[in-house]
């Protein structure tokens, strides 16, 4: 009779043994779920999930959730609008348990280009006064943080313009460059293959170099002070508006008159009575000396 | 008199309650923060650890390193309530341009499909390792410790506690800094 029961249990154990090998399939296909470590932005694939019956498969992304009911023992597709976002996505099936794993999503090729360029103004020839960077993203607008290099042309107005190729670090590629000898427009284009993009920064004269003035008389008793033409050491033009101070010391006491430039020269008007001396600046630049003896 | 007495001691503490109900309550009314709120906040929010050393081509300025610790932990906060609840109006000005976006995004589709996340948040170690010249945009990396709960309606699907690491690009506001963009990226040390 003992012996019996115990025919009975083992029969009992190897009914669970059949039923457990009958069940684990189910499980291995939830634990062998191969997704591959990484995916490029806007490109499907599939994901191979073993066994059989239905399951809800879960995707989630940094923009985009998925839920659907699939049948397990094939290819689970995964479109390429599902994984546009770079960054890391979650795989979950859930047939009984549930399992999961995730894939990262990389940026595509580059294919815009975020070109910041600084100042939109600067002196000529100053050093390292224009900075350029540009942020390399792919058509989803996901930063590339593997771009190799951009390519900084730099086109001015007049004379002969340059390259440089600036490595990126983590998708972000930026440069320092000095100002070129000329006035006028520059035209910077950071290029990276096929996508470019371009700015222009407004090179404008630097400080006054050489100020010299020279008065004769006007009408009244007065004196007519004016520059010659305003230019910086490079040679080139102050712009008009840029102003000039003409300053008078005389036995009254102290005055300046400050005075646009206009058409590339200063000029004012000032009032004399006896000996004076009489000085010009623009800006930090002190120009020449006049000294005046009550007459010209 | 007598009577007047007793009754001044007898609503004394029912005014007394509703007096502190009204200045629990009357600021909510106002469009204000009520008593307390802030610093219930401030204590809700993640820890943020900000390293700037060796910050080029600028370097940063120390309230300039505070303010954006302090809005980065606000973004979580309310990135954070926003995954959970599904409720898009949990984010506010934090996030903006494509990270908004897809943000926002992920939210109304989490919606819509009855999952929801929660993030029990261990705090971030931030480096900014980009600071433009012009001070218009920097660039950071965050070592995220974080446990994110995948839930169906109230079913967990997953839960994961393994290190995260994030790109992200912040932008100055008026009188904040956003996040631009917020990208998830593989876990190296290389940043760090």
């Amino acid at each position: 009779m003992q012996r019996t029961t115990l025919n009975y249990l083992a029969g009992y154990k190897v009914l669970a043994v059949c039923a457990l090998l009958c069940v684990l399939p189910g499980l291995v296909a939830a634990a062998d779920l191969q997704v591959p470590a990484t995916v490029q932005a806007g490109q499907g694939f599939s994901i191979s999930a073993e066994g059989s019956g239905q399951a809800t498969f879960y995707l989630i992304g940094p923009d985009h959730v998925v839920k659907r009911t699939v049948n397990l023992g094939g290819d689970l597709q995964v479109q390429s609008s599902d994984v546009h976002a770079a960054g890391r996505y979650q795989i979950i099936l859930c047939g009984s348990p549930c399992t999961s794993t995730s894939f990262e999503v990389k940026a595509a090729q580059p294919a815009h280009l975020s070109f910041f360029l600084h100042p939109s103004r600067v002196p000529v020839s100053t050093h390292d006064s224009i900075d350029a960077t540009a942020f390399v993203f792919d058509q989803y607008f996901n930063l590339d943080l593997a771009a190799a290099a951009v390519d900084f042309r730099v086109t001015p107005a007049s004379g002969a313009g340059f390259s440089r190729q600036v490595p990126a670090r983590h998708g972000v590629s930026t440069i320092r460059m000095d100002s070129t000898q000329h006035e006028g427009p520059v035209h910077v284009t950071a290029a990276l293959g096929k996508v470019e993009e371009a700015r222009v920064v407004q090179q404008v004269a630097a400080e006054a170099c050489g100020l010299r003035m020279k008065a004769f008389p006007g009408a009244n008793n007065t004196i007519i002070v004016e520059t010659d033409p305003v230019r910086d050491c490079s040679g080139n033009a102050l712009p008009d508006g840029t102003v000039v101070s003409f300053t008078q010391v005389d036995k009254a006491g102290k005055s300046t008159v400050d005075t646009p430039i206009k058409k590339g020269i200063a000029r004012a008007q000032l009032s004399v009575r006896g000996s004076a001396q009489i000085t010009v600046a623009c800006g930090v630049v002190l120009g020449n000396e006049l000294a005046l003896s009550g007459r010209l | 008199m007598k009577i007047a007495t007793k009754l001044n001691v007898a609503l004394r503490p029912a005014c007394l309650a509703i007096a502190a109900f009204a200045l629990a309550l009357g600021p909510l009314a106002l469009g204000l923060p009520a008593l307390g709120q802030e610093s219930t906040q401030s204590q809700s929010l993640p820890q943020v650890h900000l390293n700037a050393d060796g910050l080029a081509p600028r370097p940063i300025e120390e309230l300039t390193g505070t303010t954006i610790a302090r809005y980065y932990a606000l973004a979580w906060h309310e990135m954070a309530g926003a995954l959970e609840s599904g409720r898009t109006s949990a984010l506010s000005d934090e996030f903006i341009g494509v990270a908004k976006e897809r943000l926002t995004r992920r939210v109304n589709e989490q919606r819509q499909t009855g999952i929801h996340v929660r993030i029990v948040d261990h705090g971030h170690n931030l480096k900014a390792v980009f600071y433009s010249t012009d001070g218009a945009a920097m660039q950071l990396f965050d070592q995220a410790q974080l446990e994110i709960q995948t839930f169906d309606g109230d079913k967990l699907l997953d839960t994961q506690t393994v290190p995260h690491q994030y790109m992200i690009l912040m932008t100055p506001g008026a009188d904040r800094w956003y996040i631009r963009d917020l990208e998830e990226v593989e876990v190296s040390a290389k940043s760090f």
